[in-house]
């Protein structure tokens, strides 16, 4: 019995058991209400963030827009007084910061808070300590902007490495809007250089009087700002021509980071999000009934292949999942690790390491500075990597350095630019050897991407990129020809580059039909290094 | 191909019937009791499904499921079109549960209380739904139950129930997932012979 065949069956045992008493309440229903009521009196005991998010924002904005207009103007009427009040209580402009959190600033023509709302359950955990926003309320504009980007570093929303915050600035005088835009811009990138410096700041000026968007579903707990960045993808990706409301909702689950990833990649597909990553990375690993195991998902949809990074974190380590972005295949990961625990349990009171971890290691993955001797520290991760570029602190700019637990074992992923040239290298954490290491040029010349990487066994690698590259597909086209298939007959298709002591090979992946093929090809001549079948 | 056009078609079928249900609702609104009627008959699965799963109680699901249709009645003409009319009836419907579970001095969340999906007033239920309802509900947890018989039941997505129960995304994929597991092996053991 599929899925779908046992909740229809549910389905339909539930109609027929629920009780049919339609005359019982025609008789209870007697002269409906005439007036108009906000949906949020109809909506009792829902909370705030709930109440912003049911009201049909454009609408909504567009209402009390008017209202605060009228309001100055009677109280400019009545005499001086209203001007004050006009400067104090009238919107000029709303400011929402958008991560995955969002919150929603109304800020009068001061730039003083005139109040500061959570949109959705993330926003209002982020805000708990200023009281749910309402301490924020008569404070300058930047600061409060300040004191909740430093809220969402302390709460875990911007330490990835590809972290994006969207900023936008929602006013009818564009010339304001476009100041606040710049000022703060300015402010928040300040706060991140020194407490966040992976992330990016995305911005964006709103028109108050344009017209209403379109999607603002019941329960989407969205910014106006955010609505636009999930339309700038639908017209990216086609579905707003098709008026899909199905792709908005999608769309509008997403992060800021993940969305900036399909613009930056005109990737029109719509990914599964990070919930459905970790929720695949928990089955593949055998850990859902776990209520112990935590997740932490960084999404990389503007990698080849597009995929989410999985980070689940038990009682006895660390585990790195790689998840297909769009089918939620696990590409890679430890399979079924309470079948590789000894403990085999939730929560184990000594819990025997999984084979692959060693005892130093395992028994504490958080805190692994206290360990001491079994790891390195952060200086001398970055050293590794710089010597193993050849370049020294000075040549280099953009440092971002990442701590990873990668199935037990402490890894720094590092990032750095020199000149044109970007380096990505992932330091054993343990050693110091570098275990991986990536070479963007992004030079003027031909395409202006190039990419290189090897991998080192021992911490004893060179940078060999070389010119001579077949690609991948002559890879795939040499692999495929030599098992007499065509890439149409292939399924589960993976070309992935690699380097092997010094040599530059592809690792090409299919199926067809129950048979698995499996080849190394030499990446500089095309040559058939090695090759499995496997039925 | 074939589950690509399965998909397409029930994504249309779900968008037809968020359309049909909005509409009625608009024409509840002017008074309409045969729109009035027709939402009531597609719409009470659901609305009683949501009160039993929340209050674990026939009898009280029965008086909740009629004081929401009452109440979208009263309060009609407020409907406003927006994304999800189901989401916006049943939240009345959770409401309406909540307040009564409040009022009852018990509390919000119900525990591990006996499941009992079967009215008393229905002694004849056929043998199948007896063990998909009965057996096989109470063999999950409150919260897996109260998941899967809204993601059957109401056609709401993962990210409207979330939202509806206020719990996390993930929670609620994770708890879906786990109790689903759990139903299919107890059908599947009892249609064993």
């Amino acid at each position: 019995m599929t899925d779908r065949e046992l909740e229809l069956k549910l389905a339909a045992a539930l109609e027929r058991t629920a009780p049919d008493d339609f005359e019982a309440i025609l008789s209870r229903c007697g002269v409906q209400n005439g007036s108009v009521t906000e949906l949020k009196e109809l909506v009792q005991d829902q909370k705030v963030i709930d109440v912003e998010a049911v009201e049909v924002k454009p609408k909504k904005r567009l209402n009390r827009w008017l209202a605060a207009a009228c309001a100055a103007l009677v109280l400019a009427g009545a005499g001086g007084g209203g001007l004050i009040y006009h400067q104090s209580y009238a919107v000029a402009s709303v400011v929402s910061l958008d991560v995955n959190p969002s919150i929603e600033l109304k800020v009068n023509r001061a730039e003083g808070v005139i109040s500061c709302t959570a949109l959705n359950t993330e926003a209002a955990a982020v805000l708990f300590d200023m009281n749910g926003g309402a301490d924020l309320k008569g404070t300058k504009l930047d600061v409060a902007v300040n004191a909740i980007v430093g809220a969402l570093v302390r709460e875990g929303y911007l330490d990835s490495i590809s972290s994006a915050i969207l900023i936008s600035v929602e006013d009818n005088d564009q010339e304001r809007a476009q100041r606040l835009q710049a000022e703060l811009v300015a402010s928040v990138d300040g706060v991140l250089q020194a407490q966040a410096p992976g992330t990016s700041v995305l911005s964006q000026v709103l028109d108050a009087d344009a017209p209403a968007l379109e999607y603002m579903t019941f329960d989407s707990g969205l910014s106006t700002g955010k609505s636009a960045l999930v339309q700038k993808v639908m017209e990216m990706n086609g579905t707003l021509a098709l008026n899909s409301t199905d792709a908005f909702d999608k769309l509008a689950a997403l992060s800021v980071e993940e969305l900036n990833d399909l613009l930056k990649a005109g990737e029109k597909r719509i990914p599964i999000g990070k919930a459905a990553a970790a929720t695949a990375a928990e089955e593949y690993a055998g850990t859902l009934a776990m209520n112990s195991v935590t997740t932490d998902v960084d999404p990389e949809l503007d990698e080849n292949p597009p995929h989410y990074e999985v980070e689940l974190k038990t009682v006895w380590g660390e585990f790195e999942y790689i998840v297909d972005a769009f089918t939620g295949e696990v590409l890679r990961g430890q399979k079924d690790l309470l079948n590789q625990s000894p403990a085999g349990q939730d929560s184990p009171v000594n819990p025997a390491p999984p084979p692959a971890a060693e005892n130093n290691v395992w028994q504490d993955p958080g805190n692994s500075d206290t360990i001491s001797g079994t790891v390195i520290d952060q200086e001398t991760a970055k050293k590794a990597a710089l010597d193993n570029a050849g370049l020294s602190e000075s040549d280099v700019t953009d440092w971002k350095v990442e701590r990873e637990w990668d199935d037990g074992r402490l890894e720094y992923e590092i990032e750095f630019w020199c000149g044109t040239t970007e380096y990505d290298c992932t330091v054993d954490g343990h050693t110091g050897a570098i275990l991986k290491c990536g070479i963007d040029h992004h030079g003027n010349s031909g395409s202006g991407h190039h990419s290189d990487s090897h991998h080192s066994g021992a911490g004893t690698s060179t940078n060999t990129a070389t010119s001579a590259d077949i690609g991948q597909e002559a890879a795939k086209a040499a692999a495929l020809a030599h098992a007499g298939v065509t890439e149409s007959q292939a399924v589960k298709l993976k070309v992935e580059r690699d380097w092997d002591d010094g040599r530059l090979e592809y690792e090409v992946k299919f199926e067809v039909g129950r048979m698995e093929y499996e080849y190394t090809i030499d990446g500089a001549t095309g040559a058939i290094l090695e090759y499995e079948w496997d039925d | 191909m074939l589950a690509a056009l399965c998909l397409q078609t029930t994504e249309e079928e779900s968008e037809r019937r968020r359309r049909e249900l909005d509409q009625l609702l608009l024409q509840v609104g002017q008074g309409d009791r045969e729109a009035f009627a027709r939402l009531y008959s597609l719409t009470r699965g659901a609305v009683y499904a949501l009160a039993l799963s929340l209050l674990q109680d026939t009898h009280e699901a029965q008086d909740v499921a009629q004081d929401t249709f009452v109440r979208v009645w009263e309060r009609g003409p407020s409907y406003r079109s927006q994304g999800s009319p189901m989401a916006w009836l049943l939240t009345v419907a959770r409401n309406l549960a909540w307040s009564r579970l409040r009022h009852s001095g018990r509390q919000v969340e119900v525990g591990e209380e006996a499941w009992n999906a079967l009215p008393a007033s229905m002694p004849e239920v056929s043998p199948e739904d007896r063990v998909v309802l009965q057996e096989g509900l109470a063999s999950l947890g409150a919260e897996e139950r109260r998941i899967i018989l809204l993601h059957a039941v109401t056609g709401l997505k993962h990210r409207e129930i979330a939202a509806l129960l206020e719990q996390p995304l993930s929670t609620v994929l994770s708890k879906y997932h786990r109790g689903l597991k759990k139903l299919k092996s107890l059908m599947k053991g009892e249609n064993e012979p």
